[in-house]
Formats: structure tokens, C-alpha cells, sequence
């Protein structure tokens, strides 16, 4: 790859594998991905796959045992807030109002008093000017989702990584957050990579999704997703996408398992 | 049936129940507070009448309510008991600060490395269930002034309370936080300050708590020796001199300084509580 690619890609992977220490089969490998700059990507697969593996080196909280991710050029070694990641859980501090933990990365960082409007107008665009002051103990599942995701969002990340960072919520919120955290992406032009075993989730929210499969975890193929922001999720080119996808990863999955099957 | 009930006088047993079920919280655990230390009251009356009847017992008739308090007015009239209390907390803080400075960080280590931990437990469970008067003699040869060795017999009995509050606390630390805290950019001491510390304080408080009430049962034995001061010296002094409503008094005193020291430790556990109950 050419500095020139380097630069207009986002994350760049080469042969990356992992295996798990006491373990002598690889759990991830051979990885190659190439996301640019503003892509929406979603990682799919059964539990087990590696997924969440794949996006925690990602985002500088485990380090592959062969191969590297880099971002922008640099290897990520460790976590930074320019990569930030949002959890399954929402963790945040109990001992905090939901203003204090949205602007938690900008008090790390010091820049919490030249950026306090930022934190305001972010946690109005999230759908909580009625509960800034409140302890984050008295919110709901989604709300506190909602103010994990301003938290990722102040620091102003230009990648920001979700492991099924909705899938504890109920239908209604989690198809509401899908929608408000891939327009919020799509419109401020921010990388996303999301994990998720949801393919009507990838759909919604992905312009482009990895499909991976387990023993070891690998990537076995990929769909584009051409469509705008918002989706109608009934819209008969939704469903049809969701059908290909689904039949797609049915194939792999079945191939997988003959090939293990003739192996074994 | 029923008109036997709507005879019955307004004041009965069940309507007085009735009525006070009705009663705000607050003004129910007022009443009951009152009734216990109105309880304990009577009893000690009723001993000291007892003591008083009794020839063998006649010459501590003194330990009875009626001179105790006017014993500790006296105390508090004439000012002498100031000096007393001043030199009792005095020691008991100094003790409380070293148990603290030590416990604190001794059990940040405890709760977050497994290694120490395994090393550390075994050890520190049989150092703990050493009774913190037993070190007398060993601190009265460490240390030079008798000052020194009660303050150590304080240490000795703080520090585990709150090794043990603080290392139960840090490990019950969601492992999430501090993820999340790395991600967003966190270095060690933001780790410590912004996550640590506030996970793990109303555990802190609540092993200062247990140490606060070990230390000032501690410390008036402990002030039995050597020493010319404090709430301990005082009550021996005053059997030595047999004024045993001044001994009452002191009892009185130390009753309610510990109450107090206990309500201030659980108004901090309080202030620095984050779990929604």
C-alpha cells in the first residue's frame, strides 16, 4: 500500500493473527481489512468468532500476537480517544451526573473548560437537556446508553469502535439508537466499526459488512450496503439486502462446517 | 361483635398501634430512640437503688444517675473534662491518620493484585485477630514515650479495618471502569483520582468506621498506663480516689464522644455513598 492509500484509509490491517496464550490453535486469523476514511463497517459472525477480538486490537486494548492494526499510518499500541470504544455496557460512573461522565475524556485530556459547550450540545443532540444534572443511576438502559455514547463522541474521535454496544436494550430503543448513531456518524464523517451477531443491525447501520467465521476466526466474505441515511427497515431493498446477507452467511456457515467436517 | 369494638375507649393498645403506624418515619424513630435511652436511663436508676439498699454495696451509691450528672456538670462547669477529651482525641486521630495513611494504600495493593493478596492474607488475618492491647508490652519497649506506644496501640488497631474496607472495596470495582477510563485517554493518576478513589471511598469510610469504633474501645485501656492525661488516666484516677460519680461522668463522656465519632463516620459513608439503594 502507498503512503497516498495509507493516508485516505482509515484502518489498515495486514495479516494479523492471535492466539490466546495456553492456547495453540490461532482464535483470529490471516486478518486483511482496509476501511476508508468515513466507512461504516460492520463485523458480523456467531459468538466465538474472534469479532470482538478483531475490534478490541483495534481499538489499542489487546495487542495481536502477529501482524499490527494501524491507523492513520501509526500502529496502535495503545488506546487512545482518537479510537474510542463503546462497550455492550454502558459502565459508567455511578458516582458522576450524566454531565460529569459525558465529559470525562475531555477532563483526561484538559480540555474540558475550553470545550464545555461542546459536551452541552452533544448531550442535547443525544436526547438528554432534561437529565444533565441527574446521577446516571436514575437513567434507563437506553438513556444510559445514550450518555455512554456522548461520552465516545466528546473527545471527538475520528474512529469510533461499538462492540453490540445496543444489544441490552429493547427493540424500540436499540432500532432508534441504530439509527442515531449511524447519522451521527454518516453526517460528522466518522469511521465506524461496530461488532455485532444482529444482521438486521449490520443493515441498518453499515455501508459495508465483514463477514467472519469461527475455528480460527477469519474473514470469508463481504456485502456493500448502497443505501442512504435514514433506513426505512421495511422498505422492500432493506429486506431484500437483510435476505442476501442472511443466505450469504448461511452459505459460509454451511461450507465452514463440511470443510471442518472432511478436515476432522 | 362489631359493637363491642365501636365501644371500645379511643385509647386502647390497637388504636394507639394504629396510630402509630400512621406517624412519619422520622418521628417514629424519634419516639423509639427516645424509649431506648429512656430504658437505659431507668435501669441505671433502678441499679443505683439497688446499690444504694444494699449495705455491702452502700459505698458506690455514687455510680446512680442523680450524681453522675451532677458530677459531669461539674466537669463541664469547672472545665477540667476540655483537657481530658482534648488529649483522648488527639490520640485517637493521631492513630486514626496513621491507619489511614498505611491502610489505605496497603489495601489498594490487597484488593487489586491477586498476588498480594495471596501473600498478604494469611498474614494479616493472624496479625488482626491479635487484640491490640497485647502489643502493649512489646510497645512500651519500642517506643520511648508513653505517648508514642498508646499511638501505636491505636495504628495497630486501625489499620486492619481499613486494609480490609479498602481492599473489599477496590475489589468490587467494576473492571469495566477502568477499561472505559483507559480508553478515553486516562493515565495512572487520573485512573487513581478519578476512578480509584471515588469507586472505593464509602468502602474507606466504612472500614474508618470499624476503626474509629475499635480504636476508642482501645484506647481507654490503653491510657490505664503511664500517661497523666486523657479519658483513661481519668477514670482511674477517680476510682483511685474513689469519686465514682466522676467515674460515671467519664463513662457518660466517653459514651458520647464514641456516638459521635460513629455519626460522623456514617455521615462521611453517607456523603461519599454512590449506590443507589
Amino acid at each position: 500500500m502507498t503512503q497516498q492509500e495509507h493516508k485516505a484509509s482509515s484502518i489498515w490491517i495486514a495479516n494479523l493473527s492471535h492466539t490466546f496464550r495456553k492456547q495453540t490453535s490461532p482464535a483470529i486469523k490471516d486478518i486483511e481489512l482496509t476501511i476508508p476514511k468515513g466507512q461504516l463497517t460492520a463485523l458480523i459472525g456467531r459468538s466465538g468468532c474472534g469479532k470482538s477480538t478483531l475490534l478490541k486490537m483495534m481499538a489499542g486494548l489487546m495487542i495481536p500476537s502477529d501482524g499490527a492494526v494501524r491507523i492513520g499510518g501509526h500502529t496502535v499500541t495503545k488506546p487512545s480517544a482518537k479510537w474510542n470504544m463503546m462497550f455492550q455496557k454502558p459502565s459508567l460512573y455511578p458516582w458522576m451526573s450524566v454531565r460529569e461522565n459525558a465529559a470525562l475524556g475531555l477532563v483526561f485530556a484538559g480540555t474540558y473548560e475550553q470545550k464545555k459547550d461542546s459536551v452541552e450540545s452533544l448531550l442535547d443532540m443525544v436526547g438528554l437537556s432534561e437529565h444533565k444534572d441527574k446521577n446516571v443511576q436514575q437513567l434507563s438502559g437506553g438513556q444510559q446508553q445514550r450518555v455512554a455514547l456522548a461520552r465516545s463522541l466528546a473527545t471527538e474521535p475520528d474512529i469510533l469502535l461499538l462492540d453490540e454496544p445496543f444489544s441490552a436494550l429493547d427493540a424500540f430503543t436499540r432500532t432508534q439508537l441504530q439509527d442515531e448513531v449511524a447519522e451521527i456518524c454518516h453526517d460528522q464523517g466518522i469511521t465506524m466499526v461496530m461488532v455485532t451477531h444482529d444482521i438486521e443491525e449490520a443493515i441498518a447501520m453499515a455501508d459495508k459488512v465483514i463477514i467472519m467465521s469461527q475455528n480460527p476466526g477469519e474473514i470469508v466474505g463481504d456485502l456493500d450496503v448502497p443505501l442512504g441515511y435514514p433506513r426505512e427497515r421495511s422498505q422492500p431493498q432493506f429486506i431484500n439486502l437483510k435476505e442476501t446477507l442472511f443466505a450469504e452467511f448461511e452459505k459460509i456457515d454451511q461450507a465452514k462446517q463440511q470443510a471442518m467436517a472432511n478436515a476432522g | 361483635m362489631s359493637d363491642v369494638t365501636a365501644t371500645r375507649p379511643t385509647m386502647s393498645i390497637g388504636g394507639l398501634w394504629a396510630g402509630y403506624q400512621r406517624w412519619p418515619g422520622w418521628l417514629q424513630n424519634l419516639t423509639n430512640a427516645t424509649l431506648g435511652m429512656g430504658i437505659l436511663l431507668f435501669v441505671w436508676w433502678i441499679g443505683g437503688l439497688l446499690i444504694a439498699s444494699n449495705p455491702d454495696t452502700q459505698a458506690f451509691a455514687n455510680f446512680a444517675p442523680g450524681p453522675t450528672f451532677q458530677a459531669l456538670w461539674y466537669l463541664i462547669e469547672t472545665g477540667s473534662i476540655w483537657e481530658t477529651i482534648y488529649s483522648s482525641l488527639y490520640r485517637i486521630m493521631i492513630g486514626l491518620f496513621w491507619g489511614i495513611v498505611i491502610g489505605v494504600p496497603t489495601g489498594i495493593l490487597v484488593g487489586y493484585f491477586l498476588m498480594v493478596r495471596q501473600i498478604a492474607n494469611m498474614p494479616f488475618q493472624f496479625l488482626r485477630m491479635i487484640s491490640p492491647l497485647a502489643w502493649m508490652p512489646i510497645a512500651v519497649l519500642a517506643f520511648e514515650t508513653w505517648d508514642a506506644a498508646i499511638i501505636f496501640l491505636l495504628v495497630m488497631a486501625t489499620v486492619w479495618p481499613i486494609v480490609f474496607g479498602t481492599a473489599h472495596g477496590v475489589q468490587r470495582i467494576d473492571p469495566n471502569w477502568f477499561q472505559v477510563a483507559k480508553n478515553l485517554g486516562a493515565d495512572g493518576y487520573q485512573m487513581l483520582r478519578r476512578v480509584i478513589l471515588p469507586a472505593i471511598a464509602q468502602d474507606v469510610f466504612a472500614g474508618i468506621r470499624l476503626a474509629i469504633g475499635v480504636a476508642w474501645v482501645v484506647l481507654v485501656p490503653a491510657e490505664y498506663l503511664g500517661v497523666t492525661s486523657g479519658l483513661g488516666y481519668a477514670i482511674n484516677d477517680a476510682r483511685d480516689t474513689l469519686d465514682y460519680d466522676t467515674l460515671a461522668a467519664i463513662v457518660v463522656v466517653i459514651g458520647l464522644i464514641g456516638y459521635l465519632l460513629d455519626a460522623t463516620a456514617v455521615a462521611l459513608i453517607k456523603r461519599y455513598s454512590w449506590r443507589v439503594e
